[in-house]
Parts: structure tokens; sequence; C-alpha cells
């Protein structure tokens, strides 16, 4: 009788527990700040990356695969800093901004190949976030946010002003695709797999930087400043390095996606654009790398399908945003491998209170 | 030289002076103990000594070197380590990590060698993995080495912070309060530590209210009353000495 009873209870869990299981088997592991080593895990995201093109074979779907791309390039730099480090920024739009006209100047203007630019456009980023970051990260919280914030206007307004360079409103126009010694890529396909080859790089880069020494200390800075510094880590330095970094991840960022639209224009950089990146990193889970990269997929998407809409976008995108925020405040894949994780140890328990009954 | 001398120190708060020109020397290989009700400027001192302040005037000496206007990651660096009288753990990291991040002064490796990955930035996190479990099996903590350090206990959060400390490998080692809030069989399992850190060649300053434990461990012991040393000496002269009766008295009548 019992015994039934028993297969029964197995039997109906089954329903939900493969379907849960399978999404654990997906998504990155929640909060397990530790487990930081690379994983099967990620043999399996590459090999997704490697055939989501290729058995989807569309051509607005590369397309936004591209962007996706670019924009978790973007989101995993701020990621770094907002996420790990504990600091505010609303001005990293205007490093994508500084790739993208370096780019879009030295291509256009200069005849530079580029492969060239995109090196020189992570370099021009890497300069101004130093000028920029030295006295800026004094600054904390709040009013961190507000200076950087301050300096994505101005970055904007100086390249509307500045018609003679930047092209003023309009913009500059003709940049060439990216090119390497002669190879162009000169298809949607070609450039998917052009910015998720930089943006795995890119990743494996960050998630070793945040399983060694620089990651702990980042952390540390983020709970607490003082005792940082009391176990001799330079509290200054690291947040700048970071906010350099991140700034150079900006700048390639920037300098595929001028390639990519071949061109640039002041309204693709605004505090709109700041506040989409920011976004993509909390929906995506602070102090987790692959939140920003589910972020900035899910965003893109959402920004692309809510664009049949055009009048009601607004609205409906700031609905789902709270929604979200609302039932995923950890962001999202992880808080959903946190719930199977959760059934899966209650069905466990269940299932040996049950037996020690027998 | 001391291995610590503080000389002449003087600090003030919106007029109010919490410390008054306060000299103090801690020998090398000594155990010092600071006393004092609350508000005689103890924890001001250290922070003073640590340079999370800096002090209206007056001069601190670390190791023969001046160490006034320091910032305070260059004196922790020097081979300063210290806890907090409230609790500083980072609860966002696992309790290895906890330890691990301790050691980060003496670990090499910058930005670009540990985005890599580099073969001598594997093996030392390696090593620094074992030493980390090293620290933790003598705290008692092993058990615990991979969860969360916000999920242990209170008691069990403030040996991991003197761990920490310890993972700094310092050679001066501030403990601001370190038996507050914990239960007997913690403030002996404390004592103990304290001790055998002493035996490994440490210098510790200590400031404690409980003036038990102090009383047991130290070799010498300041008393610290309304930001003025009023006694300096072994702990049974000063156990002896009328001004600290008399100020823990008052002390005592005001608390209640």
């Amino acid at each position: 009788m019992v015994e039934t009873k028993k297969n029964e209870f197995r039997k109906r869990d089954l329903f939900y527990l493969v379907p849960l299981w399978l999404i654990s088997l997906i998504a990155p592991d929640p909060y397990l700040y530790h487990k930081k080593e690379f994983k099967k895990k990620d043999l399996f995201y590459l090999g997704a990356i490697y055939l989501a093109p290729l058995i989807w074979f569309d051509l607005h779907f590369h397309h936004l695969m591209v962007l996706a791309g670019i924009y978790a390039i973007l989101a995993l730099g701020l990621s770094l800093f907002m996420g790990y480090a504990g600091q505010i920024s609303l001005g990293h739009a205007a490093f994508f901004g500084i790739g993208a006209y370096t780019t879009a100047i030295l291509t256009t203007r200069y005849g530079l190949p580029t492969f060239m630019a995109f090196g020189a456009s992570a370099v021009s980023a890497v300069v101004i976030a130093y000028l920029i970051g030295r006295p800026i990260l004094k600054l904390k919280g709040y009013f961190l946010a507000l200076a950087t914030l301050g300096f994505g206007e101005i970055f904007l307004v100086i390249v509307r002003e500045s018609t003679d360079l930047t092209g003023g409103v309009i913009g500059i126009f003709g940049i060439p695709w990216f090119s390497v010694m002669g190879f162009s890529f000169d298809t949607y396909l070609k450039q998917y797999y052009l910015t998720w080859g930089v943006l795995i790089g890119l990743f494996i880069f960050s998630k070793n930087l945040v399983r060694s020494k620089v990651g702990r200390a980042l952390l540390a800075v983020a709970a607490s400043e003082d005792a940082a510094s009391s176990v001799g880590i330079n509290v200054p330095r690291i947040k700048l390095e970071i906010f350099v970094l991140g700034a150079a991840f900006a700048g390639l960022a920037g300098s595929l996606f001028a390639c990519v639209m071949s061109t640039a224009n002041p309204e693709a950089f605004s505090l709109g654009f700041t506040v989409l990146i920011v976004m993509m990193v909390i929906l995506g889970g602070m102090g987790n790398l692959y939140g920003p990269v589910a972020g900035a997929i899910l965003l893109t998407w959402l920004m692309d399908s809510l664009s049949k809409y055009q009048e009601y976008s607004l609205p409906i995108y700031g609905a789902i945003l709270i929604l979200l925020l609302i039932f995923f405040p950890d962001g999202i894949g992880t808080r959903l491998n946190v719930r199977v994780i959760y059934l899966i140890g209650y069905w466990a328990k269940k299932k040996k209170r049950d037996e020690g009954k027998l | 030289m001391a291995l610590l001398s503080i000389e002449e120190i003087t600090k003030e708060y919106d007029g109010i002076r919490a410390l008054d020109r306060v000299s103090l020397k801690v020998e090398k290989g000594n155990i010092k103990g600071l006393i004092g009700p609350n508000g005689a400027g103890k924890s001001t001192l250290f922070h003073l000594i640590s340079g999370v302040e800096k002090p209206d005037s007056g001069k601190i000496y670390f190791k023969e070197k001046e160490i006034t206007s320091m910032e305070s990651y260059k004196i922790s660096a020097l081979g300063m380590g210290r806890t907090f009288q409230t609790l500083q753990i980072w609860g966002n990291m696992t309790v290895v990590e906890n330890i691990m991040a301790g050691m980060n002064r003496r670990l090499k490796g910058g930005l670009f060698s540990c985005g890599l990955w580099l073969p001598w930035i594997r093996r030392s996190e390696k090593e620094a993995l074992k030493e980390a479990k090293e620290i933790l099996n003598s705290l008692g903590l092993l058990g615990k080495w991979e969860s969360l350090a916000s999920q242990l206990p209170y008691g069990k959060q403030k040996l991991l912070e003197l761990g920490r400390a310890l993972a700094m490998k310092p050679e001066l080692l501030l403990l601001d309060e370190p038996a507050s809030g914990l239960t007997l069989t913690e403030v002996r399992q404390l004592s103990e530590l304290i001790s055998q850190i002493r035996r490994e060649g440490a210098t510790v300053l200590v400031v404690e209210h409980h003036m038990g434990m102090v009383m047991e461990i130290a070799d010498e012991i300041a008393v610290l009353h309304n930001g003025e040393l009023i006694a300096e000496g072994t702990p049974d002269g000063v156990r002896r000495n009328p001004q600290v009766i008399e100020a823990y008295l008052k002390g005592k009548k005001a608390d209640a």
C-alpha cells in the first residue's frame, strides 16, 4: 500500500523535476562565487554559440545576435566594475562612443585598416578612462554615479559640437567592414563569429581575473574598503585598474559596433543607452559573469520585439523591467537554478522521510 | 628602538580631545594590552596607528619608519595586520577566499598576468589555497571552508577576521576588542590562539574592554582614560594602581 503511494509520488515529481533538472544543466551556477573554475557547462555554451546561427539561419537573427554580442562585451566590462568592485558608472556609453568614433575617424579620414583602428579604439578609451578615472574614482556611491553621468553628457556635447572632427549630429558614414589581412567580415554570419569570438576571449580573460587575487581584491573592496586596505590592498588603484579595463572592453565593443553599423552618430551613445547597459548588468545578475551576457541577449531581443509596437514600446518595456526586477531580483538564470536546487533538495528529503516511515 | 612607538599624539573631534599627548611603545615579541573605559580613546588610537585617520599632532614610528601620514594600505603592507571593533569580514566571499584575500600583499601578479592565467599564477593560487586551508585548520574553521562568510555564526566570523589578519603574516597585529560578543569557550580559544601567535614571533597590541582576558595574556598593560595615558606596566602593577581603580569604578557607575 505504502509502496504504491511512494511510486506515484515519484512519477508525479518527475513531471517537473526532469525539465527543471535540464534547466539546471544549462543555467549558470547560482551564488557560488567560489565555484569559479571552467566547467563542462562552458563547453556546452561554446557549442551552442557555434551552432545557434547555423541552425537558425535567418539574417535578422544573425544581426540581432551580432548586436547582442557587442552589448555583452560592453556589459561584461561594466559588470566587473559594478558587480565585482561594487561601484556605479553611468558614463560607460561614452567609452563605447569613444571606441566607435576612433574607429570611424581613423578608417574614413586616414584610411587605416580596421583591425589597427580596433586596437587604437581600445587605447584611446584606456587613455581617456585613466585621465577621467583618477580624479573621479575618489567619489563614492551616488556622487560617483553623478560624476560619471556628467562625463557621459560632456562627451555627447563635445561630439555634437565638434562638427569638423565627428560630423556633428549627423555623424560619420561609410565605415568599412571589419577586415583582417584581406579577409573581410562582410556578412552577418561572419560578423557574428567575429563579435562572439572577441566576447569569448574577453570572457575567459575576465573569468580568470575574478578567480585570481584580483577578483578577491575587487570583492573585498565592494564589501568593506577599510578591511581591504587593512590587508594591504591599494583600493584607489584597483578601482582605477578595473575602471580602465571596463573602458577598454567598451572601446573594443564600440569599434565593432562602428564596423557593423558602418556609421557612428551621437544618438547611439546617449543616456538611454547607458541605462540599457546598466539594465543588462542588473537583470543578468551582479557579481556573475554569465549574467551580463544573458542580460544583453534578453534586452536586445526585447528591444527588437517591442519595436513593432513603436508607440507602446516604452511602457511595455518599463513594465517588463519592473516585473523582472520584482521576480528575479538577483538576475535571470541564476534565480531559476536556485529554485531547482531547492526543489531537488526538498524532494530528496521527502523521499528519505518516506523511507524512514517504512 | 621599539617595533611601534607613538610619540605625543593628539587628536581632536570637533573640539573634543579624544587623545591628549599619548606616548606608547610596543616592544618586539610582546603582547601589549590597551584598556580603558568606554570613550577613553582606545579605538581612536587604533585608527591612528593603522592610518584610517590622521593625528592632529605627534608622530608614529613602525619598524623605525615614520608612518604618521602614510596611507593605510601602505602601513598594512609594511607588516601590520588588524581586526576591527565592528566586525568587517567580506560576506560576499567564501570563508577560504576571505583568508586568501588576506594574503593579497604576498601574492604576485597584476591585471594581465591574472587575466591570462599564466603558469606561475596558477601555481601561486594553488599554494595560496593550500596555505589558507592550513590557517583555517588551525582556527577550526576548515569544515566550513566553502560556505559564504556571511553564513557563519558571529563567533566564527570573529575568528575568521583574526585568521585574515594572520594570513598577512604580520609583524604587528592590532586586535580591537577581539573578545566582545564571544562566549566563554570562544574567549578561551581566542586567548590560546593569541599566545600561539606570539610564540610564532608576532607582536600583538590588543584593545580590550574585558579585563580578565587581557590580564591573563598580556605582558604589559597601558591604561587610557579620557584620552590620557594614566598608567603603564605589568598586569599586577596596573591592577593595584589607584588611578586605574578609580577610572574603572567611575566608568562602571556611568554605565549603570
